[in-house]
């Protein structure tokens, strides 16, 4: 079941075409990758996910019903790029009073608050104020704002940003978790090896426009360029076959690009026939970090301010 | 709606339980009382007192004479001196004298003479030689009437006046000077009270907009009921504070009532503030207080909140964005003089029925009276167009806040910031 599906989407600015015809579904209890360079209109399709914009055109629809910003707040849980507290409310307070705008019984509220500060050892800072708190300390309250009210769908943009290793691998826990017991999770980042790492599905957005949707392991075959790794217990000299070319050589290991045509078994064939120890054959995969690159270069880095005529 | 309620109790309770308001609510009356004395008490210390040198001419001063006009006014005073005036004119301020004062030959006590300089070496203000003029009018008309041979019994009888005196047929308890007291307090009071909530919205919004609250908050509430909810809230927060004030008034008068007139300062103010419960209507003046001190407040400060979302952090911005905000609130305050001097005028009037300049101009004038000075229709079409007024301020500024709110970068102008309102 699609948790969310955005139809058509469309936000133009007075002076770009921020998100133009973005379409895509989010399968219920997935991690889904919302990627992009900077300024590619991620934050606004967001933004309009989470009813803080109104799309100029397109429809959004949460749970198959369409997308209503004030009743549907309660299901969404939003943890924008810019973290944003009131430095000087309490955080037990704080924390009460979001979960409670979010919709919350102050009785229910009371009780999550209570749960997830003792889960993330958090209990000693009630009476604190956030401008007490260090940057990694406010990253933690601030998903844990974001979560608490056990939203369907939980957005977080860059949700690792300024956590040392040890937290961020908690929060990484918590995100696997909250996936498992069905929570659908969209991630805006443009950190690639996080995204392999924890995403099923990603789509890939360059000025406004969806440029790749998929899961990452389709994504990769996709976009893999016959590149096989080989290590050999000794390099022969004279390499030279029809079925392949040598992209790159290390002490025992060549990286070849089997040409169109011929098959790995080409590959291993000719070694064999030269009586060549073969001690691994590997596919290389792309890394999503060289797709990204690939997909967005050549675009300029900023994008220019064009008028945008609807 | 009970999401701007849980707003409005937040920006409530934070503001209520701060130091700073309970530090204010017992100061700002003291200062208030602070500065009304204090500039009467400063006016009369730097009051320049002349000290003048006569020099006669016409041999009509005479020593006894001058010393029976010194009597009155001590700090004021004229002496005559004899000395020549050549060596005089160079030497007059080491001897102690301010000036000099020359009565020519021809003076004569029946024509005396148009106009005369007092000679000095530097400048005073305005109305420093209006006491020597007095005290130099009277000896002359002292003069006259020794010479016309008038005697001390036919003196008091022609320095016999009539004094007149207002009597309200309508409201026999109608006391022109309390009035304006009062209209003066309620006045400066709103216009303080507008001015400083109204910038406590402004840097309130601006404070959700800089460390980034408003993201998350408008992805679980509307824009309009975040900046709805703080305005209410810190009109709450005004509104806690007069009523303070105003019980505060009705204990001390209470006590000092109970306790009896025992003599001393607070028994003097008790009077006072008797005189002003029997010559006022205290309902209708605290009634409307209280309705102009919220619809002035909604009609200002969401213009503030608007001005607010659309600034960053820095506040030389704000300053002169709200700066026309600002002129509208001190203009009023400006059109108020003229309109206690004379409430009925027409400029009263409009400046008591046009929305921005009415919370303050109204509140000057009610003291003098409802239905009296105000008639019930002035106070009902000025009633109306403020809550008119507010009713456009917030739908204009909440145009402007939904998109300044997440806006970072360049200050907008106010002509973009119009232009965001009048957008779809």
């Amino acid at each position: 079941m699609n948790i969310l599906e955005v139809h058509n989407l469309k936000k133009y600015f007075a002076t770009q075409k921020a998100v133009d015809d973005i379409s895509m579904n989010i399968e219920q209890g997935s991690i889904f990758g919302l990627l992009g360079p900077n300024g590619a209109g991620k934050t606004t399709l967001i933004r309009m996910i989470t009813g803080i914009f109104y799309p100029d055109s397109g429809n959004i629809l949460l749970k198959g019903k369409k997308f209503d910003a004030e009743n549907d707040a309660k299901y969404i849980g939003y943890m924008p790029e810019e973290r944003g507290l009131y430095k000087k409310m309490k955080i037990g307070e704080q924390a009460l009073y979001l979960a409670r705008l979010k919709g919350l019984s102050k009785n229910d509220a009371m009780l999550k608050i209570k749960y997830w500060f003792k889960r993330l050892e958090m209990e000693s800072w009630w009476n604190k104020k956030v401008e007490d708190l260090s940057k990694g300390m406010g990253q933690k309250l601030q998903f844990v704002i974001t979560v608490l009210h056990e939203p369907d769908l939980i957005i977080l943009d860059e949700p690792f940003s300024g956590l040392d290793p040890i937290n961020a691998n908690l929060i990484k826990d918590e995100i696997y978790r909250l996936a498992q017991n069905g929570t659908t999770i969209i991630f805006s980042t443009h950190r690639m090896e996080q995204v392999e790492e924890i995403c099923n599905k990603i789509v890939l957005v360059n000025k406004g426009q969806k440029i790749l949707d998929g899961t990452v392991e389709d994504v990769k075959q996709n976009f893999k360029e016959n590149l096989f790794s080989i290590q050999l217990e000794a390099i022969p000299d004279n390499i030279n076959s029809h079925a392949f070319e040598i992209i790159n050589t290390k002490k025992e290991e060549l990286v070849v690009k089997i040409n169109e045509g011929f098959k790995p078994n080409d590959v291993l064939g000719y070694f064999i026939n030269r009586s060549t120890g073969i001690v691994s054959f590997e596919e290389i995969l792309p890394s999503l970090n060289d797709i990204f690159i690939k997909l967005v270069e050549g675009t300029p880095t900023a994008r220019q301010f064009e008028k945008a005529t609807s | 709606m009970n999401k701007i309620l849980l707003i409005i109790q937040r920006e409530f309770l934070t503001r209520v339980r701060k130091r700073t308001f309970i530090i204010g609510t017992i100061l700002f009356p003291l200062l208030y009382l602070g500065l009304i004395f204090g500039t009467g008490y400063i006016a009369d210390k730097t009051r320049e007192d002349l000290n003048i040198a006569l020099i006669d001419g016409s041999g009509l001063f005479n020593e006894d004479l001058i010393k029976s006009v010194n009597g009155n006014d001590t700090l004021n005073t004229i002496h005559l001196v004899a000395a020549g005036t050549e060596k005089f004119n160079e030497n007059f301020d080491s001897l102690g004298y301010d000036g000099y004062l020359l009565i020519p030959e021809n003076f004569k006590w029946q024509s005396g003479v148009d106009s005369l300089s007092v000679n000095t070496k530097k400048s005073f203000g305005m109305g420093a030689l209006k006491p020597i003029e007095k005290k130099l009018n009277l000896l002359w008309s002292k003069i006259k009437h020794d010479s016309l041979g008038i005697d001390a019994a036919k003196e008091a009888v022609l320095n016999k006046t009539i004094s007149l005196k207002l009597n309200n047929e309508k409201n026999k308890n109608a006391d022109a000077g309390i009035a304006t007291v009062v209209g003066y307090v309620s006045g400066f009071l709103m216009y303080f009270i507008l001015l400083l909530y109204g910038s406590q919205v402004m840097m309130g919004v601006t404070e959700e907009k800089t460390s980034r609250i408003a993201e998350v908050v408008v992805s679980s509430v509307k824009p309009f009921q975040l900046m709805i909810g703080k305005i209410i809230g810190i009109g709450m927060v005004a509104l806690t504070q007069f009523l303070i004030w105003i019980a505060c008034i009705f204990i001390i008068y209470n006590i000092g009532k109970t306790t009896g007139h025992q003599g001393g300062g607070a028994s003097g103010m008790v009077g006072q503030i008797q005189s002003v419960f029997t010559s006022l209507n205290i309902p209708v003046v605290v009634g409307c207080f209280i309705f102009y001190l919220l619809a002035g407040f909604f009609f200002y400060s969401s213009l503030y909140a608007a001005i607010g979302s659309a600034i960053n952090e820095d506040m030389r911005e704000a300053q002169s964005l709200s700066f026309p905000i600002t002129m509208l609130i001190i203009f009023s305050i400006a059109l108020m003089t003229p309109a206690i001097a004379n409430p009925g005028s027409s400029l009263a009037v409009w400046a008591s029925i046009i929305p921005f300049s009415s919370p303050i101009v109204m509140m000057a004038r009610i003291p003098f009276g409802v239905p009296n000075t105000v008639p019930w229709w002035q106070l009902g079409l000025s009633m109306a167009l403020l809550i008119a007024g507010f009713m456009f301020t917030t739908w204009f500024a909440a145009r402007i806040y939904r998109t300044g709110i997440l806006m970072y970068g360049k200050k907008p102008s106010w002509k973009e910031m119009i232009k965001w309102a009048f957008r779809k």
